[in-house]
């Protein structure tokens, strides 16, 4: 038997910098099945034409630096920031 | 008497000699400015001479008093014509006596050249060829500044007062105050980049009173500035902005110790030009030299204010440099540097963006050096200015952090990027995490063998068998005198080794240092 799809939840994702430019907005609240960050962006990455890999980024879990292997909740605020150098 | 006045009668010096008498003087200094018949190469027949009277006695008066005060004189007198003067007639008498010499001659020279600089006096020349201008103050002569103004002009002349810089506004605050002056007076700030951030933030530090300001920047003026560097003139172009920065520093507040360096920070030059500073200002747009600066202060713990903008936001981080708070490596990936995400040529960027950020950065360092809360440590601020977000995100000193650890194994400075790494012994750069790649051929190899575990690929095979390494290996390429190793470095980099470096000086430079 297919393993269980897990619950679906409502995030609100920001994306700042090259991603913010890649997506064509600074934010969105969606519904996803992505049990940590690292499912979220491969599944955003499905819908955006992202070049930067996880590995290359920083993801930040309510307003708090986080892992990509963090599970995510109901209700989360997730960033996805990439290091920028302009001056 | 009054320590400055004006005359509209012609000088008598001897008498004025007379008053400066006192017989616990040793010596005498005076110093006569006279009308000369030529002035950038205009034949002068007469001047005129016309002050702002009751502001030039009362700044004159202070000239004079604090030179007496600076050098301990005993007396000193600054006269000035106003009116008209002939050729060879006496413009401007400063007379000086003291216990010695040296106290005379100084406070001669500083009181003239206060008076030039300072004092809203100007003269008319009549030329040979019946024309006139008025010339002066001498300020308007400092570059980029000069004007020639005729005289239907000189009743609108724009600098009709040169003021001292006056800190009331700030001194008024209450978490200012003349203490917190006191402080701003006394601290050093290194910027670092005088760019898009570098701007802003050294005209409010300026501003501020900062007593003293050193500028590193590398670059020259491009038109390509100009949107987001509106310090600048599209003249200037093509002139070192380091200079440009310290010249505007110095016009906005003469006061500020300003000291310019053109050149690229890099790791062997960063601590002597850090030294001797508060605080550092990365207004920099690479990330080679942002995470330089980043080592710097964890080996020094400098604080480092990190700031950085993409398009329309940016990003504000304080790096304290101790051990128990996050750096920018607790933050950044390892695999972060230059040419991945963009900086403003390659991205773009609106002008007022960096604007917004030096302004933050310079507000946040004032705060530091007035010890006001602000930005955290551990934390980084991201402002959107498209939707005017911000958000303040929590970072934590990471325990695997490379460059927290580095830090403590006390390993030479390195920028990232940077192709050849120096080291004292194999034992330091082992320790800093170097697997050894010998380059050497056989014959060096017997003479002179490396420690055991070293890798050996010499250059006629360097290409063939590199596939035998591993592409995020941190590898040191070690050869004789470093030649080969650094080609060989510079080789693997383009293969896609990013993590290899050369031995700086090959083995020899071991020797030499042991």
């Amino acid at each position: 038997m297919a393993e269980l799809a897990p619950p679906e939840r409502t995030i609100r994702v920001q994306y700042y910098a090259l991603l913010r430019e890649q997506a064509g907005r600074s934010d969105e609240t969606l519904t996803t099945g992505a049990r940590d960050p690292r499912e979220l962006y491969a599944e955003l990455r499905a819908r955006y034409p992202f070049t930067l890999p996880p590995e290359m980024l920083r993801v930040a879990i309510n307003a708090e630096f986080g892992e990509w292997s963090q599970p995510l909740k109901a209700g989360d605020a997730v960033v996805f920031i990439p290091p920028v150098a302009g001056g | 008497m009054s320590p400055f006045r004006f005359s509209s009668s012609a000088l008598d010096t001897l008498a004025l000699q007379r008053e400066m008498r006192d017989e616990s003087c040793g010596g005498f200094a005076s110093f006569e400015g006279w009308v000369r018949n030529h002035n950038e190469g205009h034949a002068v027949t007469r001047l005129e001479y016309e002050a702002f009277a009751e502001l030039a006695e009362k700044d004159g008066s202070r000239i004079v008093n604090e030179a007496i005060a600076r050098f301990g004189a005993t007396r000193a007198a600054c006269v000035h014509r106003v009116g008209s003067l002939g050729l060879g007639d006496v413009a401007v008498w400063v007379g000086v006596s003291a216990a010695h010499r040296d106290e005379a001659f100084r406070a001669c020279r500083v009181i003239i050249d206060e008076v030039k600089h300072r004092l809203p006096i100007w003269k008319k020349e009549h030329y040979v060829n019946g024309d006139s201008g008025w010339v002066n103050c001498e300020r308007c002569a400092m570059p980029g500044a000069h004007t020639h103004e005729h005289e239907h002009e000189h009743a609108h002349h724009p600098h009709v007062h040169v003021p001292t810089p006056d800190y009331s506004r700030q001194i008024a605050l209450r978490e200012v105050g003349p203490e917190g002056q006191a402080r701003l007076r006394s601290a050093s700030v290194l910027v670092v980049g005088a760019g898009g951030l570098g701007v802003p933030v050294l005209q409010y530090l300026a501003g501020a009173g900062v007593g003293r300001l050193s500028i590193i920047d590398a670059d020259r003026l491009e038109p390509s500035n100009l949107h987001r560097q509106t310090w600048y003139a599209l003249s200037e172009c093509g002139q070192e902005k380091s200079t440009l920065a310290a010249t505007r520093v110095s016009a906005l507040n003469p006061e500020v110790r300003v000291e310019a360096h053109a050149l690229r920070l890099d790791a062997h030059n960063a601590e002597r030009l850090c030294a001797g500073h508060d605080l550092i200002l990365d207004c920099s747009d690479n990330f080679t030299t942002k995470f330089l600066l980043n080592d710097l202060a964890l080996r020094t713990g400098k604080p480092v204010l990190f700031a950085s903008v993409y398009q329309y936001e940016g990003q504000l981080q304080l790096v304290r440099g101790d051990d128990a708070t996050a750096c920018l490596r607790c933050v950044w990936p390892e695999a972060t540097r230059d040419g991945i995400v963009g900086n403003c040529a390659e991205a773009g960027v609106l002008g007022p963006v960096p604007g917004v950020f030096g302004s933050l950065q310079a507000l946040e360092a004032l705060k530091h050096l007035l010890g006001l809360p602000g930005l955290k440590p551990d934390e980084m601020l991201i402002f959107d200015l498209i939707t005017l977000s911000t958000q303040r995100l929590r970072a934590r000193r990471q325990p695997e952090c490379e460059a927290h650890r580095r830090a403590a194994s006390s390993a030479p400075l390195q920028a990232p990027d940077e192709l050849e790494v120096q080291f004292s012994s194999l034992a330091d750069a082992a320790s800093a995490g170097f697997a050894f790649v010998d380059v050497r051929d056989s014959r060096e190899r017997e003479a002179e063998p490396l420690p055991a575990g070293a890798l050996h690929l010499p250059m006629s095979k360097l290409l063939t068998d590199a596939a035998t390494l591993d592409l995020a290996g941190r590898y040191l390429l070690i050869c004789a005198t470093g030649k080969r190793s650094a080609a060989a470095a510079g080789l693997l980099r383009s293969q896609g080794f990013a993590e290899c470096r050369s031995l700086r000086g090959g083995l020899k430079s071991l020797k030499a240092s042991a």
